[in-house]
């Protein structure tokens, strides 16, 4: 029973801010059937769907919208594939990612937020793009204990601070 | 002994005062209980006329006892004593007094209430304004509830967004049915109790078959989360639902720091399983403290163990009360009489002598207290020695929920009752809302004018009838005249007795008088909770620059533009804000500044169709741009006003860099998407918004190239050409663009490199005898060479025409707001045109008013003052009617509401070397 | 506060949402001025069912068209618009 008063701290769930890493959008406007097709045989497995991600230890492609995917890692195998049919275009200053990691984490990304970040709504491997406190953010689940979190550069401080202060309602 | 007294078990272990008296409660006490346990029956002072009033009801429909909890910041004012729990150390007030509960100055205004009935604030309004300024203050201090908190709530208040397959309102009997069979269904199940235990109606009247405790466990063992202390506050579309949890109690210091939380819940299915709420009976002076709802008389005796009096009065029209009767008479309180409106009724409890055809007219007592019940019975009138009267005028469902959500009543006669109906969303009713018991209509039995309807809001039958007398016909007229239903309680005990009485009136039906429209919130919400974590920081995150730290230890003025942070001014050696610009500009003009331009919306483009795309957006030509070099542009709405400024750069042969102004940037990315993706689909290109990919530093002035070339080791690119290079380590862009009219530079770095970059530039430009220079300085610096800015000149009424920049215009058209331009008003030659301002005279006032001669009409308006930076002397841009061919004329800038004045020679706005020889090398 | 089934990412909050304007206010950049102002200022507004163009913009960044009853905040179907897109 939810009871008032009597909130533990859930010191398992934590939020890193990870270091600056290479990111890029990759946007595709013509032909992209042609192109999937090449992508797939250039990095060796296809582009995701809508809200997913896929991937090897060399990069990750993470796709938010219908014709951009967030690109995470080396990417001069993939620009070598695009032709006259995509391109390529650096984000990574921009973004500054979070690992929020712990028992906590799927509860911790309800605290302002408007998405269901329930394992049926954003299962292990997934992405959203959603709207934490006022804030548009992609959440990545990465699996079952961790999260990665994009968040616009300039809101990151503070969103991390609405983070840490949220984390002692885990389980309130 | 009279009045309330405790059942002896238990024991009294938590400690709490009430207007600075300590009192003992017991674990479970609601505040209501705890004071009628300590025989308090005075709780608080009525809205108008500070008539005393007690405890009327055991829950959230309390209209009387309303208090203020807690101290400082986290005082919580206009508290339901009953819908507190008592805590160790709680601090309750009573509200509405002077100088103390028991005696009050301002009760005199009763003895003025015939001056003070409905429409009395309307009426004030009439007649002469001093009259009014009068009444005012001796409004304000008669009227009023609780005192607002002054000092800032310390607490957090959370925000959650929360999900289920249903929803169920309400832990009586039928709504722990309801969340238990759907838990028992696989469904993801949500209860949620206002009350701090389940139960609803069983607390009061319990049932051996029903265990609300074992009903939750059972809930929870399948995955169902129970919310108590929790109300659903609002229904609102697509079965999206606000709940308020309380975490502690009001004035309470939260553990984790966060009293209250609002969860925003989407629910597939809802139940409203809210139950009833009793209707008061009006009779003179129902108001007193000492009368009760009968069913709060009951809970307190079976759920508290306290029995509100020893010599009781019930006043029914219903067999509810009939109940009440047995739970006093098992708690060994005498019931002296039982009045029952009907003809006849079920058995009484033995000892209890029932009276039919009968109704109170009136109560009177001493100190306070009640001592008198006087009743009509029959014709006659009898009167009974009593502490207590429980009333009940028979039960209103808890529809509001029902109705926020768009639902139909249907009108019930037997209980004179609006029942939830029909509701267009997922969602129903269940339990006893749909079937309150059988109730006919009295007719009140006392004075008009001392029985009271509306007890917070002090609205009396009279009042009723003096509405309807001044030929106030509609309820929602009604409401509004006298107040009715307008209080903390929005009429939650009143607002069928008072329909009633205007249905009367009318001479219609209940539903033909029709009903009010209900809003959210159910019950009061803090404002807190509304503000959630933005309580702080005037509701938004701060964004931070990239650069943020770097410039904090310059410890700069800081200037808040939008959301973001960025420097106003560096002040070193105690200057003033004033003096700092003043001094960063001239260093610009003489030597080297360097600047954050951070923030400035920054598109690539790239693809096939790229040019075409921009062509698109910007009203200038793009297409010819030659790789490697920019040039300003503007973009336009669709009716043809100028939308934003900045520049377009052409870094490959299908990539272009576009750059746009700091506050427009959000406004010009959804812009961008909707031409690329909704207007022209078609279009081989992409659009990334690169506003935060890069850091932006602009340096500027005469010694600004020699600086850059040392620093990258090339020469830098000639006005308005672009390169990329390599400085600090760091591959940059270099675009040769100026805001300040000096040789400038914009050079845009990966963020997260940008603190070398800043600092290696920085250092060199210091080494000439350079600084860095804010927003304040840029602002003297553009004003003076005439260049517009955003939300400034650019105040989405101007067109390329009116700021000058007509001959820029893309000729071929094709842009968006080519059509719109072509409308003949655009061309007007009386439009508001920029012009530049010089000063006749002193300062010219920020915002004043141009006119020809004192008394005129003004011409236009001053958008930006500034200084001549080295020659001193004020300088001004402003938008006047025909200014384009106004030249040389001599006007008056008037600013009324600073008293300043000013006169002025019209001139063009390029004040600082209008041929733009600075940029030449 | 509605909710919107997005065709890309199913059913989101509004708040994810921006909404632009009906589909009889598109302006055509290549039209005329007197077409172009009446898309502006003289739209149907219908008490009733009216195409709508919104965007997922703090979601999926896509455009969509809403089929909307006016009065009682019914969406009775979504439509994607933009450049083609794989599935």
């Amino acid at each position: 029973m939810i009871l008032p008063g009597n909130a533990t701290v859930t010191d398992a769930t934590s939020i890193i801010a990870l270091p600056a890493a290479p990111l890029h959008a990759l946007e595709i406007w013509s032909n992209p059937q042609d192109l999937a097709t090449r992508v797939h045989k250039a990095l060796g497995f296809a582009l995701p769907p809508m809200n997913r991600s896929a991937g090897n230890a060399a990069i990750t492609l993470l796709r938010y919208e219908p014709t951009v995917w967030l690109v995470e890692g080396d990417t001069s195998v993939l620009a070598d594939t695009l032709g006259d049919d995509g391109a390529l275009t650096a984000i990574g200053g921009g973004i500054v990612r979070f690992r929020i990691a712990g028992p906590g984490w799927r509860e911790l990304l309800l605290e302002g937020g408007v998405f269901d970040t329930s394992p049926a709504a954003l299962p292990v491997g997934a992405t959203a793009a959603t709207v934490i406190d006022h804030v548009g953010v992609r959440l990545f689940a990465t699996s079952e204990d961790a999260c990665i979190v994009y968040v616009p550069a300039s809101y990151a401080q503070s969103l991390h601070h609405f983070w840490e202060e949220a984390l002692p309602l885990l389980g309130a | 002994m009279s009045g309330p007294t405790r059942v002896p078990s238990g024991e009294e272990t938590i400690e709490f005062t009430f207007d600075g008296t300590s009192y003992h409660a017991r674990q479970g006490d609601t505040l209501a209980a705890a004071l009628l346990a300590n025989g308090i029956g005075l709780v608080g002072r009525s809205f108008k006329y500070h008539r005393p009033r007690g405890i009327m009801t055991a829950g959230i429909e309390e209209p009387n006892a309303l208090v203020t909890v807690g101290t400082g910041g986290r005082a919580e004012p206009n508290t339901r004593a009953t819908d507190v729990f008592v805590y160790p150390g709680m601090v309750a007030k009573s509200q509405n007094r002077w100088p103390s509960l028991s005696f009050d100055v301002a009760s005199i205004f009763g003895l003025a209430a015939p001056a003070l009935g409905a429409g009395f604030y309307y009426k004030t309004f009439f007649g002469p304004a001093k009259h009014w300024l009068r009444y005012e203050g001796f409004i304000r201090r008669a009227a009023g509830l609780g005192n607002a908190p002054t000092e800032p709530d310390p607490d957090n208040f959370s925000q959650s967004a929360g999900f289920c397959d249903v929803l169920v309102v309400g832990a009586g009997p039928a709504g722990l049915k309801a969340a238990l069979d759907a838990a028992e269904a696989g469904k993801r199940v949500w209860l949620v109790e206002q009350d701090a235990v389940p139960g609803g109606s069983l607390l009061r009247d319990p049932d051996p078959a029903i265990d609300p405790g074992a009903m939750v466990e059972r809930i929870e063992a399948l995955g169902g989360k129970v919310f108590l202390r929790t109300t659903a506050s609002g229904y609102w579309d697509h079965n999206f639902l606000t709940l308020s949890q309380r975490l502690v109690e009001p004035g309470a210091v939260p553990p984790h720091g966060f009293a209250q939380r609002l969860w925003h819940v989407r629910a597939g299915r809802v139940v409203l399983a809210t139950g009833l709420i009793e209707r008061p009976v009006p009779f003179a002076n129902n108001d007193h403290p000492g009368v009760m709802l009968s069913q709060a008389v009951r809970s307190y005796v079976r759920r508290w163990g306290v029995v509100p009096g020893k010599r009781v009065v019930i006043a029914t029209n219903n067999d509810d009360a009939y109940l009440t009767a047995t739970a006093l008479v098992e708690a060994g309180a005498e019931v002296v009489a039982l009045l029952d409106a009907r003809a006849s009724g079920p058995a009484a409890p033995a000892g209890v002598t029932v009276y039919h055809d009968a109704r109170p007219a009136s109560v009177s007592g001493r100190k306070h207290a009640l001592r008198k019940v006087t009743a009509v019975i029959g014709g006659s009138e009898q009167s009974f020695d009593a502490d207590l009267i429980a009333v009940s005028g028979g039960f209103v469902p808890v529809s509001h929920l029902h109705m926020q959500a768009g639902g139909k009543l249907e009108w019930n006669v037997e209980a004179q009752a609006f029942i939830p109906g029909s509701n267009p969303q997922v969602c129903e009713t269940v339990g006893s809302a749909l079937a309150p018991p059988p109730a006919p209509a009295v007719a009140p039995a006392g004075k008009a004018k001392k029985s009271f309807v509306d007890f917070q809001n002090d609205v009396s039958l009279a009042d009723i009838d003096l509405a309807w007398q001044e030929g106030y016909r509609s309820v929602e007229h009604l409401k509004r005249y006298t107040t009715l239903g307008m209080a903390t309680d929005q009429g939650k005990t009143s607002n069928m007795v008072a329909l009633s009485r205007l249905a009367e009136k009318q001479g219609v039906t209940v539903p033909e008088a029709g009903l009010t429209t209900f809003r959210p919130p159910f019950t009061p919400v803090t404002m807190g909770l509304l503000a959630g974590a933005g309580a702080r920081n005037a509701g938004a995150h701060v964004r931070r620059i990239p650069l943020h730290a770097l410039h904090e230890a310059h410890d700069p003025i800081w200037q808040p533009l939008g959301y973001w942070f960025r420097p106003r001014a560096y002040p070193v050696n105690g200057e003033t804000l004033q003096q700092a610009a003043l001094r960063e500009a001239r260093t610009v003009r003489t030597a080297a500044g360097l600047s954050d331009v951070s923030t400035l919306g920054k598109f690539e483009v790239s693809g096939p169709d790229a040019a075409k795309l921009l062509e698109l957006v910007c009203a200038t030509t793009v297409g010819k741009l030659a790789v490697g070099r920019g040039r300003y542009t503007f973009m336009c709405r669709e009716d043809g006003f100028v939308n934003d400024d900045g520049t377009v750069w052409r870094l490959a042969e299908n990539r272009y860099l576009l750059t746009s102004s700091t506050g427009g940037a959000d406004r010009m990315a959804h812009f961008m998407s909707y031409v690329r993706n909704s207007l022209r689909p078609e279009l081989k290109c992409s659009v990334v918004n690169v506003q935060e990919y890069y850091g932006g530093i602009a340096l500027a002035g005469p010694k600004a190239r020699g600086i850059l070339a040392a620093l990258t080791g090339a020469e830098p690119p000639r006005h308005m050409g672009y390169a990329p290079g390599m400085l600090a380590g760091v591959p940059v862009h270099v675009l040769a663009a100026s805001y300040s009219g000096e040789r400038a530079f914009e050079i845009h770095v990966e963020a997260s490199h940008a603190a070398a970059v800043w600092q290696a530039i920085e250092a060199a430009t210091r080494a000439e005898g350079g600084a860095p220079y804010g927003l304040e300085a840029m602002e003297l610096l553009r004003i003076e060479k005439g260049h517009v800015v955003v939300g400034g000149e650019v105040d989405g009424r101007s067109t390329p025409q009116d700021l000058g920049l007509g001959g820029m215009l893309n000729k071929a058209g094709g842009f968006i707001g080519a059509a719109g331009l072509t409308r003949p008003a655009l061309s007007d030659p009386n439009r508001n045109n920029l012009v530049g301002l010089v000063s006749l005279d002193g300062p010219i006032p920020e915002g004043g008013m141009l006119i020809q001669r004192a008394g005129q009409s003004p011409q236009g308006h001053v958008t930006a003052a500034a200084r001549r930076i080295i020659e001193g002397g004020a300088i001004a841009l402003a938008l006047l009617q025909g200014g384009h061919h106004r030249h040389g004329e001599e006007l008056i800038v008037t600013s009324p509401t600073r008293g300043e004045k000013a006169r002025v020679r019209v001139t063009s706005p390029h004040f600082y070397d209008p041929a733009g020889e600075r940029y030449r090398d | 506060m509605y909710q919107i089934t997005c065709p890309h990412c199913g059913p989101r909050a509004q708040t994810e949402f921006t909404y632009e304007r009906t589909t009889d206010s598109v302006v055509d950049p290549a039209g005329d001025a007197q077409t172009a102002m009446q898309a502006l200022y003289t739209r149907a507004n219908p008490m009733g069912l009216d195409d709508e163009i919104w965007r997922h913009t703090y979601g999926c960044r896509a455009w969509m068209v809403l089929t909307r009853h006016r009065v009682s905040h019914e969406i009775h179907a979504v439509k994607a618009i933009g450049p083609e897109a794989l599935p």
